[in-house]
């Protein structure tokens, strides 16, 4: 079941997380980290790095988490919304190395906001932070710009697993209280699955206008 | 060629292209053969017809034009070579047989499935779930909500009033098909397996099976009442009943997901099982108008190379092609499961060749960046049939919960990310520029190959490449057929001139001994024997005479 659909007493939460960036910045690197504890080895045994899960304890709450590896290659960037409806939460992923990296990830921001309202919990990760003396990115004007637009900023790097481990709990707890507050807002349980119910809330009017729109103006 | 073999002519001939039966099921020629017009076999104008066609080289066999039943009259290819009046027999009685067959199958379920659940039910005495009434209640109050799907990011179109020409050309396009016995017979014996398994499944729950399952029937039933329903509309039942299932369960399961996803996943089954031929690829939308869409344009983009898409695949390792064409045949065969679940599998087992595929090649885990081009390129080469027709059935009738956040799902996503990215591709997304993609997508142009020495080539037959010898062959085997299908096409056109000719020659000889010896109506006479020649030679008529006495 999706954003906390689970009644009764033993509940359990599922989320899914898409993993949105510019090709190169980590993202396979991180999730690889954090469900395999492996980087850059050739010995991983897992088939694929597209689709990972990762099943987590939370206060005596379990959490299903569902990671979704998007792919970044510039063509399919009209795809996105294809992948990140029905989220609960992104990871929106830069290179501290490179500043054109997170000029893409405010564009996901832009785009994802618009698509989706506050109902899905942002962060913003700067990777690869064990290469801090070639950093092109100012922490400062990144974690104000996350504030900026509600979103958190963490920093990581895949090869020194530094700062993942974080950035995985925080969400979860974050998306929870979202879920529960959803909950509460629509009153008793008996109506809460209905968030469920296949997928997507998008409380817009014209989502086609939205996504010609979104995508229009994060493909300039 | 193009236009001969494509038109309907020769749907369902099944016999040899070139042959002149499968020339005489086709349209044109069979309207000139009334359906039952009795033969005539010592015609002149016969005669000249089967002179003339030995001529050609090409013979046809009397007994094979007439009706197979033998009453007589001529047959027609498209009554399976039984002439009209007998085809309507035989069909009727088809017909009639498999409703019969139908009702007893369905009456002998049902006795089943009663005997099955008065047998489980006997001793215990356990509370069943809620009643239905309440999630009835709920439903109306949902359905009030404004909740936007998926779909919507699909099917734009699929909200807007339903076009009345198309849906009535579909319907007759439906209706104009023959239908198969033994297609639908193979699919009642499914639905009746199913069913059972169902049962069967049902009884080791003991308590809530036998409200699952009188619940299941009777949203069939409810069902069947809908047929005139939207596709949206149809979801929107399909997606309420799942929930207040699964609500049900969850409350009676005690929160156990894993359990209520197990009883759900054969409830989807029985109940798709059955709603399947009425909801997949509903008249009511244009799913066929986008299917036939994106199988020409997926047509059209034939030259598409690996390269271009920078797939990470590598063909000539044998193990690595062995799992592209597993993926293939994966996608292809989810368009022949009628459960929605059982299609996602199609669509996971076809994602986990491309996996192999990718991770023989690049010996490490694949990524997004390398399992989308790949998808792409396997769904290009693998066109699989009614792509759009099984993408909104799975989206309008999945189990909610499977698509959004499961392994399944991830990879259905991609399998929509592929289709919007080969419906939306242009010279840019393969790195081309427009002119080449507009050459390529026209087929002025093929793309040259990456290897200079294969490209372009010596002379037909080339000795340097053995796929370009076998292109050459297979080019001037089609200029060979090419020129069969010419003269065959003339001797049809020629047949058909015959007997224009023959109708014509009959009426003119007709029209001709009419003329000779014209019908002369005389007036008769005055008297009835004024012209009787013979009259001069009887005697006088009697005189009265008078006898004195
Ligand atoms: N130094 C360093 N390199 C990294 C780090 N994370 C990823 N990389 C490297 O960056 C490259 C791209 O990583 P990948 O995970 O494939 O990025 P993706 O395209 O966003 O999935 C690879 O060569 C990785 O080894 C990191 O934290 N530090
Ligand atoms: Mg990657």
């Amino acid at each position: 079941m999706a954003a906390g659909g689970a009644g009764g007493a033993s509940k359990t939460y599922s989320f899914k997380v898409v993993l949105l960036g510019e090709g190169c910045v980590g993202k396979t690197s991180l999730v690889l980290r954090y469900c395999e504890n492996k980087f850059n080895d050739k010995h991983i045994t897992t088939l694929q790095a597209s689709f990972l899960t990762k099943k987590l304890n939370i206060g005596g709450k379990r959490v299903n988490l569902a990671i979704w590896d998007t792919a970044g290659q510039e063509r399919f960037h009209a795809l996105g919304p294809i992948y990140y409806r029905d989220s609960n939460g992104a990871i929106l992923v830069y290179d501290v190395t490179d500043e054109d990296s997170f000029q893409k990830v405010k564009n996901w921001v832009k785009e994802l906001r618009k698509m989706l309202g506050n109902e899905i919990c942002l962060c913003i990760v700067g990777n690869k932070i064990d290469l801090e003396k070639e950093r092109n990115v100012s922490v400062q004007d990144a974690e104000e710009y996350a504030e900026s637009v509600g979103a958190k900023h963490y920093h990581t790097s895949a090869k020194l697993n530094k700062g993942i481990e974080e950035l995985f709990l925080d969400l979860c707890k974050r998306m929870m209280e979202t879920a529960q507050a959803d909950e509460r807002a629509k009153g008793n349980g008996a109506s809460q699955s209905s968030t469920s119910r296949r997928g997507v809330q998008i409380v817009d009017d014209e989502p086609q206008a939205a996504t010609a729109a979104g995508v229009g103006c994060c493909s300039g | 060629m193009q236009t001969f073999l494509s038109g309907q002519q020769l749907e369902g001939s099944g016999v040899c292209f070139f042959g002149l039966k499968a020339i005489l099921s086709s349209s044109t020629v069979s309207a000139l053969l009334p359906a039952r017009s009795p033969p005539a076999p010592s015609s002149p104008a016969s005669r000249e017809m089967s002179q003339k066609s030995e001529r050609r080289g090409i013979h046809v066999d009397q007994s094979e034009l007439l009706c197979k039943k033998g009453c007589g009259y001529y047959g027609n290819a498209a009554w399976q070579g039984l002439c009209s009046k007998c085809w309507r027999e035989e069909y009727q009685r088809a017909r009639q047989k498999q409703i019969q067959e139908d009702w007893a199958l369905a009456e002998k379920l049902q006795r089943e499935e009663e005997a099955a659940y008065a047998s489980s039910q006997g001793a215990q005495s356990q509370p069943s779930l809620t009643p239905f009434s309440k999630f009835e209640e709920k439903k109306t109050n949902e359905k009030t909500r404004k909740v936007t799907t998926v779909k919507k990011f699909f099917s734009p179109s699929s909200r807007t009033a339903p076009k009345k020409a198309l849906a009535a050309r579909l319907k007759d396009s439906h209706e104009g098909k023959t239908p198969s016995p033994s297609i639908s017979r193979q699919s009642s014996i499914e639905t009746d397996r199913v069913s059972r398994d169902f049962v069967d499944f049902l009884k080791t729950l003991q308590k809530p099976g036998r409200e699952i399952h009188k619940q299941s029937r009777a949203f069939i039933e409810g069902m069947a009442n809908k047929k005139d329903l939207g596709a949206d509309e149809l979801s929107e039942c399909v997606q309420d009943f799942y929930q207040n299932m699964s609500d049900r369960l969850m409350t009676h399961f005690k929160g156990s997901s894993e359990r209520v996803e197990r009883v759900m996943d054969q409830v989807e089954k029985y109940i798709m099982t059955r709603l399947y031929k009425n909801v997949f690829c509903p008249e009511t939308t244009d799913d066929e108008k986008k299917d036939l869409a994106t199988q020409h344009r997926i047509r059209a983009l034939h030259w598409v190379t690996i390269q271009m898409l920078c797939v990470p695949v590598d063909e000539e390792i044998p193990e690595v092609s062995d799992n592209v064409v597993k993926a293939i045949t994966d996608v292809i065969e989810m368009d022949s499961k009628r459960v929605p679940r059982d299609k996602l599998a199609c669509i996971t087992r076809c994602s986990k060749h491309i996996f192999n595929a990718i991770k023989i090649t690049k010996n490490e885990p694949a990524s997004a960046d390398d399992f989308l081009p790949t998808l792409i390129y396997i769904v290009l080469k693998a066109n699989p049939p009614r792509l759009q027709s099984n993408i909104q059935y799975i989206t309008r009738f999945c189990n909610p919960s499977r698509l959004m956040t499961g392994e399944d799902g991830y990879y259905f996503t991609n399998l929509c990310c592929a289709v919007a990215f080969i419906e939306k591709l242009d010279g840019q997304s393969l790195n081309l520029s427009t002119e080449d993609f507009e050459r390529y997508m026209s087929g002025q142009a093929s793309p040259r190959r990456q290897e200079p020495e294969a490209w372009p080539p010596e002379g037909p037959c080339g000795g340097s490449s053995p796929g370009l010898a076998q292109v050459y062959q297979n080019l001037e085997l089609l200029t060979g057929l090419e020129a069969r299908q010419e003269r065959v096409l003339e001797g049809a056109r020629s047949l058909e001139s015959d007997l224009i000719s023959w109708q014509e020659s009959v009426e003119r000889e007709v029209q001709q001994i009419l003329e000779k010896y014209p019908l002369e109506i005389r007036t008769p006479a005055s008297a009835i024997d004024s012209d009787n020649v013979e009259n001069d030679r009887l005697p006088p008529p009697l005189q009265p005479q008078v006898f004195a006495g």
